[in-house]
């Protein structure tokens, strides 16, 4: 059995008194695509701030690839690979594609000054359209501002950060809120894509469908605590509604519904 | 169509501002009054690039005019002394320095709003520039090798505009073309995705006012040569200039975004406009009208680009 790429033992988050995270354990292996659903309160978010580097953990041990981390910034995590995709982008709109995709780690080359290396613009702009094309997006100029795209288009840039930095766990933050049908789609497919490239994602979704259609497997969190981790396979989107409002698959023995869960 | 207009629309204008001076203002367009009106740009250029390297970061250094009377006024003591003119402008160098760190300092450490932190700057400057001088000019016999500075010509160009080329050429290529201008350009433009990237935001915050510290020291030490005097208050005047320059700047070449190629021509036409309208007879009060319609017209004109954002306390 292949090594998780990813673990976590017993972490927790406390903010004072309050625990919004206790003694969760996790494995997620190379090339998965894992779900992690809980409604508003159960401690995925602060869970996920921990995996990102936005937190740092009041308990516990992370490991990437077996070593053991303490991200210090979501910048440390993007270093050793888990990068984040925010839900607000975290783009700088006015500046251009290659410049979002290229920015704290701008290529330079030599100038005629010793001392002196110049912005490689054109080798920036030719491996964010590269990047782009690994995701399928088509746009002729690079040097186009990000506030003229569609969500899903900005979607890819933000993406093609990650690879830029060599990104091999990718957490999804509600990657289709706020977007329209066609968007959606664009971003389904960047994801399915990514997890075609062998990249680990985890997913953050409110909306059932995207779960459906790219997890392999689900965890939920209710209060705090991790209180299920499954295959997603068969699940429903309405299976998996049921699991984050009682903590079980219908399949459970104490399900209220058993004859819709899948068995 | 629109690109253009948005893009080149003020500078065409200003260019049409020259050409009718040229044509109708008396005198302007003889050789005394163009390299006056290029040494006079050349100050509030050097003034307004700092201040919006300090922009470019997302803050206002509202201090770049009363710092450099302060550095005018410290490096003219030590010229009226007659020390060497490199002390002198390392004495200049230095309280750019010092108060470009501070202003960095306060901002980004003591979290102290840009706005706050460089109008308590310029007041200290202020009352500090007085202290020295005790309220009078500094002024005499200077050595020639400080006053040659500014006064001079280096194969047959004024000493001035070299200095103005120079200084341009280093802002210019640090924001366009090198990494620590890109990153300087990310703070400034979304300072939490630069965050989020590794840019080290408050590095680059501290860069930006410790380079309109600097700049302000530069202005000061050629404005102090050119003029063999040095006064408390010989910069003042030149904030609401230099604001108006970056702000009109901002509507040239990158609309929305405080460049340099754009803050120099506004300097310059800001320049050719107040020579212009003293030459066509116009009183000189009517040149701080025009200034402040300028001034608030760049930023209404361009409102959709414009970063409103940075104005906010």
């Amino acid at each position: 059995m292949t090594d998780p790429i990813l673990s976590l033992r017993g972490i927790g988050k406390s903010y004072g008194a309050v625990l919004a995270v206790r003694e969760v354990d996790l494995d997620v292996f190379p090339g998965e695509t894992v779900a992690i659903l809980g409604d508003n309160g159960a401690g995925k978010s602060s869970l996920i701030k921990m995996i990102s580097g936005a937190e740092a953990p009041s308990a516990g041990e992370m490991r990437v690839r077996g070593e053991r981390v303490r991200f210090s910034s979501p910048h440390d995590a993007l270093a050793r690979g888990v990068a984040t995709i925010y839900q607000d982008l975290a783009l700088a709109p006015r500046l251009s594609i290659a410049q979002n995709v290229f920015m704290g780690s701008e290529l330079t080359r030599p100038s005629p000054l010793p001392f002196l290396r110049l912005l490689d613009k054109k080798k920036m702009a030719e491996e964010s359209r590269r990047y782009l094309e690994q995701l399928a997006i088509r746009i002729d100029d690079m040097s186009r501002p990000v506030d003229r795209l569609s969500g899903g288009q900005r979607q890819a840039v933000a993406i093609s950060r990650a690879l830029r930095w060599n990104a091999d766990i990718i957490i999804m933050d509600e990657p289709t809120a706020a977007l329209g049908v066609k968007e959606t789609a664009l971003v389904l497919d960047l994801a399915r894509r990514l997890k075609a490239s062998g990249r680990t994602i985890l997913l953050i979704s409110h909306n059932m469908r995207d779960v459906v259609a790219l997890a392999d497997r689900v965890v939920v969190m209710g209060a705090g605590a991790k209180i299920a981790d499954r295959p997603a396979a068969g699940l429903s989107a309405d299976d998996l509604s049921h699991m984050i409002m009682n903590g079980a698959a219908p399949t459970a023995p104490d399900s209220p519904r058993p004859s819709t869960g899948p068995g | 169509m629109r690109e253009i207009v948005g893009r080149y629309g003020t500078a065409l204008a200003g260019l049409a501002l020259i050409v009718f001076f040229i044509a109708f203002a008396p005198n302007f367009a003889t050789p005394g009054n163009i390299v006056n009106v290029l040494k006079d740009t050349s100050f509030l250029a050097i003034l307004a690039i700092g201040f919006a390297l300090a922009f470019t970061v997302a803050e206002l250094d509202l201090s770049v005019a009363e710092v450099a009377s302060l550095a005018a006024v410290v490096c003219g003591w030590l010229a009226q002394k007659q020390y060497h003119p490199a002390l002198a402008v390392a004495a200049a160098l230095a309280v750019g320095l010092v108060f470009g760190a501070a202003n960095g300092f306060g901002v980004t450490r003591l979290k102290v709003p840009s706005l706050i932190m460089t109008l308590g700057a310029a007041a200290i400057a202020k009352g500090a520039a007085f202290m020295i001088t005790q309220g009078v000019a500094f002024v005499g016999r200077w050595p020639a090798g400080f006053t040659g500075l500014a006064r001079g010509t280096t194969l047959g160009v004024p000493n001035l505009v070299l200095w103005l080329a120079a200084v341009t050429a280093f802002a210019y290529v640090l924001v366009k073309w090198t990494r620590t201008g890109a990153h300087m350009v990310a703070t400034g433009e979304a300072d939490e995705a630069a965050r989020l990237s590794g840019v080290d935001v408050g590095r680059m915050k501290r860069l930006g006012l410790l380079l309109a510290g600097v700049m302000a020291s530069i202005a000061a030490f050629l404005l102090a040569a050119n003029l063999s005097s040095a006064a408390p208050n010989m910069a003042g005047d030149y904030l609401l200039y230099a604001i108006a320059a970056v702000l009109l700047g901002m509507t040239m070449f990158e609309p929305g975004k405080p460049n340099i190629g754009g803050t120099v021509f506004a300097a310059l036409v800001l320049k050719v406009l107040g020579n212009g309208l003293v030459l066509l007879g116009a009183p000189y009060y009517a040149q701080d009208i025009v200034l402040g319609a300028i001034i608030i017209g760049s930023v209404a004109f361009s409102a959709s680009a414009m970063k409103k954002a940075a104005f906010k306390v």
